[in-house]
């Protein structure tokens, strides 16, 4: 029992950071069909940023998380207006262009960083709340918890209550027809990779404290990001958050009782099944020709 | 214009007051000697740079200081010794082409390289040219690798001596559990020596959890190892010692914790407290310890070395910051004895030493009962715990004694372990 709630509380806070980064993903796909290689990228270098700035020139841990946010948010920006844009008649270039710049930002961070060892983070929340003498939770994982469900909640409030968040939605599922309505797709397409890229800075802040931050992280993100969408339903922002925190929980529970070597290999099989059996995910909705 | 034996003697003369008075650095006079140049193939960038990058550091330290004391005497001739390194990142296509550039062009006459594919990648090239070259991991030796010695690290082997003296201090301490990466060439090498330890101390392993290296996030695992209550929480892993530790902190681990490495330790405390930190038990020591100024030890002015490659390179000691120096000053005793600098020369004497000057004292070559050749010098070593935040040599435990008594149950876990052996 101890067991299975330690589990459980794990898994929803992993979940928290693969919806904050899968829900970028699957934004900047659904508005742009670009497949961003790079976003992988973009959450190490919201953590590199939170590295350079609070642990070793002694910024805020807060401040730095703006920064961080603000930064990768113009990285998007920049993606789209000089990469994505010009290429967008043409997938396939968008999605080169987005492996070129996750090399770019790589070099980037070993320049910033140097070589050797992984950088760490320490806490800035020390300690651990202890529930019923056997639930331990550190303080940082709540913390990152919490802002992941503000974050996500706020998204939800941007997409279902403002008149740019329905225009989003609009360009998502249909971005002629968005266009005849008067809906501006560049003004759309660089709010979405805004939103996407401060998601995935603020997904990589959160993380920096928690994990070894090196110029090759974004490679386990990006291919968490891609199970998640995939298993959500390409497209799907709701199905992403329920597939973040599914995947979250089936990876947990997996790696507690059968090993981490067998997790990796099972997640990567449930997207496989899910490709076969099901393509549209658990959200996604059939396209038709 | 014609220059008299005496005009040599004055200028000479005049120089050396020059820079006696003016600080010049005293190589300036070892500008006559011959270059030997040695190669380092190892990764400088990616996951495993704190492998590779420390040892070049601590190369060109001991390398400048033998330079600027004149040189090495080799066969009747003066040698500055040069570094030259190749960034193979640990990806074996650039491995193999480093190692090229540094024999063909370069004209190394030994590269260091930090072991499995990367050295697999470069053994049958190695292997024709004859040209001496060394690993971390004797796993790599085969009955095909005449020129590849392992003459620092016998990473795994040493981990036993931890175990024991673990098992020895701690003798209620009888559950074991065991988390590394899977992978061949260091976490399943690492897991069967520890197994094999635990063994012959009787303490039982209760579980061996194997993880790959795309994890992130460590709670589940140490949830997972922890519900099965052990005494020991063992870490043959290197890579995400950091993460483990921190979620042992936060879970209340309140066992004994014995890792392979803790390089980085000062970060750990402060992820962690030095009150957890304390009493963790690893191998590889700091090397500013006074225990290191043991007689038996075979490394000149340990701490010296410490002190110079902190103020140069504050943050990157690492586990492979002495190794490869050790390494280098066993290639130097070497070509001393051979008196040459020629690779095949350099081996045949420091395979005929049949006690080599190992960096901890009491090296004898050994290997072929489990590699089959005898290219692997194993001797004593130290037995580190962290103390008051910082980390410090309980006692020094012979690992070729262990392997003399033990050397059946550690090859029993490897083939369990679907490891190679002879």
């Amino acid at each position: 029992m101890e067991l299975i709630l330690q589990f459980i509380i794990n898994g929803l806070i992993q979940g928290g950071f693969f919806a904050l980064f899968a829900v970028g993903l699957v934004l900047i796909f659904g508005v742009m069909s670009v497949v961003n290689f790079a976003h992988g990228e973009l959450v190490m270098i919201g953590a590199y940023t939170i590295w350079l700035l609070h642990a070793q020139n002694g910024f805020g841990f807060i401040p730095a998380i703006f920064v961080a946010v603000m930064l990768v948010t113009i990285i998007g920006l920049l993606m789209e207006r000089f990469l994505f844009r010009p290429t967008r008649d043409d997938p396939l270039a968008g999605l080169i262009c987005s492996i070129g710049v996750l090399f770019i930002l790589q070099v980037v961070a070993t320049l910033v960083g140097g070589d050797g060892p992984s950088k760490q983070v320490p806490p800035p929340f020390h300690g651990t709340l202890v529930l019923f003498d056997f639930l331990r939770i550190p303080y940082q994982r709540i913390f990152s918890l919490v802002v992941s469900v503000g974050a996500l909640s706020l998204l939800w409030y941007f997409l279902t209550r403002t008149k740019l968040g329905w225009a989003l939605r609009a360009v998502a599922l249909d971005r002629e027809a968005a266009a005849l309505q008067g809906i501006n797709i560049n003004r759309i397409s660089m709010i979405a990779i805004g939103v996407g890229g401060a998601l995935a800075g603020l997904a990589g802040a959160l993380m920096a404290p928690l994990t070894n931050i090196n110029p090759h992280m974004g490679h386990n993100v990006i291919i968490t990001a891609f199970i998640v969408t995939i298993v959500g339903g390409v497209g799907s922002l709701s199905g992403a958050v329920l597939a973040a925190v599914l995947y979250a929980l089936f990876h947990t529970f997996v790696t507690v009782y059968f090993g981490g070597t067998v997790a990796t290999i099972c997640g990567l099989i449930l997207m496989v099944v899910v490709l076969i059996v099901k393509p549209t995910g658990i959200m996604g909705v059939r396209v038709s020709e | 214009m014609e220059i008299s034996r005496r005009d040599i003697l004055r200028a000479t003369a005049a120089g050396a007051v020059i820079a006696g008075t003016s600080g010049l650095p005293t190589n300036l006079f070892a500008a006559s000697n011959k270059t030997v140049k040695i190669g380092m193939n190892i990764p400088m960038t990616g996951d495993y740079a704190p492998w590779g990058l420390p040892g070049l550091y601590g190369c060109e330290i001991v390398a400048k200081d033998l330079n600027a004391a004149g040189g090495v005497k080799i066969g009747g001739d003066n040698y500055n010794i040069e570094m030259v390194a190749f960034d193979h990142a640990y990806d074996t296509e650039k491995a193999v082409q480093g190692y090229k550039k540094l024999v063909l062009e370069d004209d190394v006459k030994m590269v260091m390289m930090l072991g499995g594919s990367t050295v697999a990648s470069v053994l049958p090239w190695a292997q024709r040219k004859k040209m001496l070259t060394t690993t971390l991991l004797p796993s790599d030796i085969t009955t095909k690798s005449d020129y590849l010695i392992a003459t620092c690290e016998s990473h795994p082997l040493y981990n036993v001596t931890g175990v024991e003296w673990l098992a020895k201090n701690f003798p209620n301490a009888k559950t074991a559990a065991i988390v590394t990466n899977n992978d061949a060439e260091y976490g399943l090498q690492s897991a069967a020596t520890y197994k094999a330890a635990f063994e012959v101390e009787g303490i039982d392993v209760i579980d061996v959890n194997l993880h790959g290296f795309d994890i992130t996030d460590f709670a589940p695992i140490v949830s997972s190892v922890l519900a099965k209550k052990p005494d020991i929480f063992c870490m043959a892993t290197s890579f995400y010692v950091t993460p483990l530790m921190e979620q042992l902190y936060h879970q209340g681990f309140k066992g004994k914790i014995i890792s392979c490495t803790l390089d980085y330790y000062d970060e750990i405390i402060a992820k962690t407290s030095e009150e957890f930190v304390n009493g963790t038990i690893f191998q590889f020591p700091d090397f500013d310890d006074p225990a290191l100024n043991d007689k038996g030890v075979n490394f000149p002015n340990p701490g010296d070395f410490d002190a110079k490659f902190r103020k140069d390179h504050p943050n990157d000691w690492s586990a492979v910051s002495w190794e490869y120096p050790a390494i280098l000053l066993n290639w130097i005793e070497g070509a001393k004895q051979a008196g040459s600098v020629e690779p095949t020369k350099v081996l045949k004497a420091l395979k005929s030493n049949k006690n080599p000057e190992f960096v901890f004292g009491g090296g004898q070559w050994w290997g072929s009962q489990l590699w089959g050749q005898d290219n692997s010098v194993v001797g004593r070593w130290p037995v580190v715990v962290v103390e008051n935040g910082k980390a410090r040599i309980k006692e020094f435990r012979s690992v070729s004694s262990w392997l003399a008594k033990n050397k059946k149950v550690l090859i029993k876990h490897m083939k369990e372990l679907g490891l190679r052996t002879v």
